[in-house]
This record gives C-alpha cells, structure tokens and sequence, in this order.
C-alpha cells in the first residue's frame, strides 16, 4: 500500500492530497445535504403517511397544493414578515455597527452586549418573550400600566395585528446582533484614507455613505440581507413557540404548515414536495438577491 | 495465517460464545412498554409486575406531544415496543394501519369484559375486532368552587344542571368582585375545549359528526350553533378572565386553582392536585350539563395494546390482564386516586365517603369518545378546524362564519 503512493507521480500525489483534503466536506455535505434532499424529493412523489402502506403517487402532491388555501396563506404570511421583519433588523444594524465601528476603550463592552441575544437560542428567545410579554406577570405590561398608558393589561399574543408586530420585535432583538457583525466587518475593511480625501473634497456624511460607505460594502451587504431573508423565510420557532400560529390561524409560516403537515397530519410526502417548492423559492429570491448586489464593473 | 492472526481468531470466538449463554439459554421474557408522559401509575404498576413475575416490563416515557411520531417511526424502523399505552383517540388510527396485535378471543375470556369503560373499549376496536383495552381512564366535568357558591347566594348543593343554571350561577359569582370569575375556558387549547366542550353538545342531543362519524354535522345540527352560542354568552359577558382567550392549556388546571374562579371544565386528572397541593380549595364537581339537563363527559385516557411484530404476544397480554386485575385496580389504582378501568370498581374502600371521586368516576359511564382515524387534525391540531371555529365563534361573534368554516374545514379533512 505505501509502496503503491511512492510510486505515483508528483502530479497525481498532488491530486491525491486534494481529494483527501475535501473528503471530509463532501461526505458532511453528502450526508447531510445531498442525501436528504434526494430522499425528499423521492418522498413527494409518494403518499408517504408515517406508517402504513406507501404509494407511488407522482406528481400528485405538487397539484394538491394549487388547492390547498392555507398553503398559500402561508406563503402570503411568510412573505409579508420577511417583508416586514428584514428592513428594521438591516438599518439598525447599520445604525449599531457604525455606532460601535471606532476602537474606542470600552467598545467591547458595547458590541458583546449588542451581540448577546444572537448566542442564545430562537427558541429560548422565545421563550423568554412569551413571559415578557404575559398580561399577568409580563414586563410590558407592568411598564405600560405604571405609565398609564394603556388602560388595562394588553393580550399582545391574542390579536392578529399585534402578535405579528411582537414577534417581529423579539426577532429583531434577537438576530440584529449577528447582521451588526457581519456589517462591523465591511465598516472596518474600508480604508480610512477614502474618507479623509472625500472630507478634503468637502465631502458631508451622507456624501460619504451614498458614494464610499455603502459601496465598498456591497458584499457585506449582500451577505447580511441574504442570510437575513432566507432566515425570515424559513422562519418556524418564534410562531410556533410564541404564537402557535394564532391567532385564528393568522401566523403559520410556510415551514409551519410543512411542519404540520408531516409531523401532525402525517403527510409526509406532502410536506417534502412542499419542501421541495420552498427550495426553488429560495433558490429563486437568493438567485434575485445576488444579481442586484452583485459587483458592477 | 501468522500465529498472531490465528490467537486473534480464537479470542475472538471465544469472546462471542462465552456471551452466548447469558442471552440463549436464559428463559427470562424481556418486554419494553412505552407511555405517553401523563399522570396515571404506570411506573407504579411496572414496578409491581417485576417485583412478582419472571418477566421483566422496561417503561420508557415519551413526551406526549411526541407519542405518535415516535411511535410511528419506531414501528417504521422495525423496532416497536411489546406494549404500548396509547392515547385512546388514535388507537383506530394504529389499529387500522395493522400495526396493532389482534386481541379479540383475549378479551373474550375476560369474565368483566362487559364491565370495562365502554368508549375506551370502542376506540380499542377496528373492524369489529378488539385491540386494546383500558390503562389510564378520565372523563370530563365540571368542577366548582363551593365557597364562591356560597358568598354568591347560590346552593352548592343543587349545582347548575342545565345552561341557563350554568349562566346565572356564572353572573352572580362574577357580580362577586372585579377579581372573581364565573367561569374559566382555556380558548387557545383545542384538546382543552374537546374533552370540555363537546360535551355539552353531547349531553343536549347533538354532535359535530354523525352517527357513523362519516360526516360532518356542525352546520344540519341546530344544538352546535346554541352551545357555540351558550360560550359566546360567557364570553360577551366578561364571565371568564380575558387571559383565557389566548390560554394553551397552560392554565387549564392551574386557573381554578387560584380560587377566584366559580366552574371550570376538568377531568380527573386535576383532582388529586387540588386535594394535596391546595387543601384550603373547597370545591364539588357535577357532571356536564345539556341544554335542558342531561349528561355527558368526555372519555379520556388511555388504551393499552400489544404491537405488531412483538415475539412475547401471550406474556404482554398477562401482564396487560393483570393491570385489569381487581388486585391492581384497587391497591394501584384506586388507593392513588386514579379511576379504576372496570366500574364495579369504583364502589372501593378508598373512594368511599368523596363523593367528588364518585362523580368522576361515574361521568365514565356517560363517557362518549368521537371515533375517528383523523381526530388529530380535526380536533387536536392546535391550527386545526375545530378551535378555529370555537374561537372565531366564541371570541369573535361570528357563529355563522364559524360553523360555515367548521363544516367546510371537518368535510376537507374527513375526505382526505
């Protein structure tokens, strides 16, 4: 066996290498990505219950879903929060990382505590929200009362207006964090110099944003509003957690009801073609994403 | 082969036949059981099998919001448990997918058979077979609190016994305080306002589904629309604290408890909590009440099967008709507060002077359980049809909109 690598070339021992190099990540990705994908798509061509008797259906599923309302209420809802949720979590992002963009003593202390809701999880996140914002012991409410600004304690989780609005709150919360790194990184990759001569040129702050902040930062940009919308569109914990999809079935994200339907209602193969849709959706406003922040010449 | 090899080889067998004998030649039945986590005695009734039989029951608890995909994907994967308690609403949903042993000539031998809690014992069976039996049992009433009864002026002797007795008690009780509450319902929970809501439906004649449970009835049977109505009363009213229209069931025990409330929806389960954790609560319970009078309860709980592909069919089925056994059923059961399966039982030593126990167990003879492989979806299912429709109904006002949408949604569901 080792006799076998000494005899081969320096080209092919280079190739060699190579591969054993990316090993490991094709077979985390084929296990982890490929393989399941292949086996959803297999599943939605299937009545695939949890158990029972499975039966090749074809494209079945895909037509069941121009009949299905809730799906598309779902999607509806789904578009409307990243709609809603991604430009509060974008500017006050920006707004922190230029807040915290100088080192300057004691930054530290101010990014890690903009940061700390990122480390904890969505679901404890929620969690934690759910309380504060109980009509009996909620923090919320305790402050509003005491101010007298509201009469009586408020139900924010039973009204549809206002169980979207508090969710977004707690995701912005929660995720603005982590878009204020990724936007600190490409504040601080652009050379302070470009400022210095654009002031000399008599250059104001928002000449200096339209023309050099906001250019010079147009991968990270990307970067941020990407992993933020595909975030919001896979969206599932915070309703399911803080909602339950209600009001009145007001709030049940597409991964929700693919959740549902395969984990509650059984249908399994109904929730991978759904899956499958969701895919091509994101693939889609990914695809769109790039193309309009994509470097121009 | 080197010598090394060889020494190898021979430790290696040896290894493999010495832990032989411990697995082979040993008689002793191993059976693995699963339980949804609920508070009936199973550990207690496990723990009392082994100590007496040679046969030994293993008892893994599963979440109960994660009985069936569990199940399901234990089954899927070859690898269910012997037996298995499972919640009594989707036994015709394993029953009907073969994943359950036959039973039938089993409980035909069983002198009591007759005697076993009848809506359990239909959703144990599937095409005119049996295929579970009783393990865990509870129906719904309503529980009161006595002496809210009394400062309202109210005889908690005679407690209400038709809808309009329910209103006024649930008025003169709210009159009491801007605190106090005639009457509590967790309006965010679905399987809440099931075991608690359809009776009362039940118990004046009607019924969401029909008689064969193939259809849906919500909008040809006038009684949905006046109990829809009768809640929506409670509700307008401000009988029921506003935090009970969003409650998940998170304070569907818990509410009563705080002593500010008049009558709640509840079943067994809650009362031995009641009773060790707040003495001082002085309450009574009464069955729920139709229109005009009557009765009714929904038969909760649990069902005990045996799986499909087990290889120890006649020792599950004797550790299963021990549980029944009147031995078990009194010094497990009934000295726990837990309702005995059969119901000559439940005359015992130890319900004995609780009338309170008493009601509770006999609301199991009005127990009425709805049959149906998609009960999940149709009532369980917290964005499912039937809370939709009680919120859109109660909360809203909506009752045209909601039965509209309830029959429409049921009939969907129920045709697959």
């Amino acid at each position: 066996m080792s006799s076998a690598i000494l005899n081969l070339s320096w080209e092919q021992r280079r190739k060699l290498t190579g591969l054993l190099f990316v090993t490991p990540t094709v077979a985390f990705v084929m296990v982890f990505f490929i393989v399941p994908l292949i086996m959803t798509v297999y599943m939605s061509f299937h009545d695939w219950p949890l158990f029972g008797e499975r039966a090749f259906t074809g494209l079945e599923n895909y037509q069941e879903l121009s009949n299905d309302r809730q799906y598309r209420k779902s999607l509806d809802f789904t578009f409307r929060y990243t709609v809603l949720v991604t430009p509060p979590i974008f500017i006050l992002g920006f707004i922190l990382a230029s807040l915290v963009r100088r080192n300057i003593p004691y930054i530290g202390i101010f990014r890690t505590i903009f940061f700390l809701p990122v480390v904890i999880g969505l679901g404890v996140s929620s969690l934690l929200w759910v309380w504060m914002l109980d009509d009996r012991i909620g923090v919320f409410n305790k402050i509003l009362l005491d101010f007298n600004l509201v009469p009586k304690a408020q139900l924010f989780l039973g009204r549809p207006n206002t169980a979207m609005n508090v969710v977004i709150l707690s995701v912005v919360w929660k995720t603005v964090g982590f878009t204020m790194i990724l936007l600190l990184a490409g504040l601080q990759a652009i050379p302070d110099e470009l400022y210095e001569s654009a002031e000399v040129d008599g250059a104001g702050y928002f000449r200096k944003l339209v023309y050099i902040t906001l250019p010079l930062m147009r991968r990270f940009i990307a970067l941020a509003l990407i992993l933020s919308v595909i975030g919001s569109v896979l969206s599932f914990d915070q309703f399911y957690i803080m909602t339950r999809g209600g009001p009145r079935n007001s709030t049940i994200s597409i991964v929700y009801w693919i959740f549902n339907n395969s984990f509650t209602y059984f249908k399994m193969g109904y929730g991978a073609a759904m899956s499958i849709v969701l895919l091509g959706i994101l693939v889609a406003l990914t695809g769109a994403q790039l193309y309009v922040l994509r470097e121009k010449e | 082969m080197s010598s090394r090899k060889a020494l190898f080889l021979v430790l290696a067998i040896a290894l493999v036949l010495g832990s032989l004998p411990v697995t082979a030649q040993d008689d002793q039945i191993n059976m693995t059981m699963w339980v949804r986590s609920i508070p009936f005695q199973t550990q207690a009734l496990v723990d009392e099998w082994n100590a007496n039989n040679d046969s030994q029951v293993e008892l893994t608890v599963i979440p109960s919001g994660e009985f069936v995909t569990k199940m399901g994907a234990a089954i899927a994967a070859g690898e269910p448990p012997d037996i298995a308690s499972i919640d009594l609403i989707y036994t015709p949903a394993f029953a009907a997918a073969g994943q359950l042993v036959d039973i039938t000539e089993y409980v035909r031998a069983l002198p009591y058979a007759d005697d076993l809690t009848p809506a359990h014992m239909e959703l144990g069976m599937y095409e005119g077979r049996n295929y579970a039996v009783p393990t865990g049992v509870d129906g719904s009433f309503i529980i009161y609190n006595i002496d809210l009864f009394e400062q309202a002026g109210l005889d908690p002797d005679n407690p209400p016994s038709t809808w309009d007795e329910m209103l006024e008690a649930a008025r003169a009780i709210n009159a009491l305080g801007d605190d106090i509450y005639g009457y509590w319902f967790s309006m965010g929970c679905s399987g809440c306002n099931a075991f608690t809501f359809l009776p009362f439906i039940w118990a004046s004649g009607g019924d969401v589904l029909s008689d064969d449970y193939s259809e849906a009835t919500i909008t040809s049977d006038p009684i949905v629309r006046e109990a829809l109505e009768f809640y929506n009363t409670i509700w307008e009213e401000g009988l029921v604290p506003e935090g009970a229209s969003i409650d998940d069931g998170s304070n569907f025990v818990s509410a009563f408890a705080g002593g500010n409330i008049g009558m709640s929806g509840t079943g067994n389960f809650a009362i031995a909590g009641y009773t060790t954790d707040h003495p001082d609560l002085n309450f009574g319970v009464f069955h729920i009440p139709g229109k005009d009078g009557g009765a009714a309860s929904f038969g909760g709980g649990d069902v005990i099967a045996i799986a499909s592909g087990t290889e120890h069919v006649d020792e599950a089925w004797r550790f299963i008709e021990w549980t029944m056994s009147e031995e078990a059923q009194i010094e497990i059961y009934a000295a726990n507060g837990q309702i005995p399966v059969r119901l000559e039982l439940v005359d015992n030593k130890y319900f004995e002077g609780d009338e309170r126990q008493k009601t509770a167990a006999s609301a199991l003879a009005v127990g009425h359980t709805p049959y149906t492989t998609v009960y999940n979806d149709l009532f369980n299912d917290p964005n499912g049809p039937w809370l939709e429709m009680l919120q859109v109904a109660i909360l809203d006002g909506d009752i045209d909109g909601a039965l509209e949408l309830g029959q429409e949604r049921f009939t969907q569901i129920m045709e697959g």
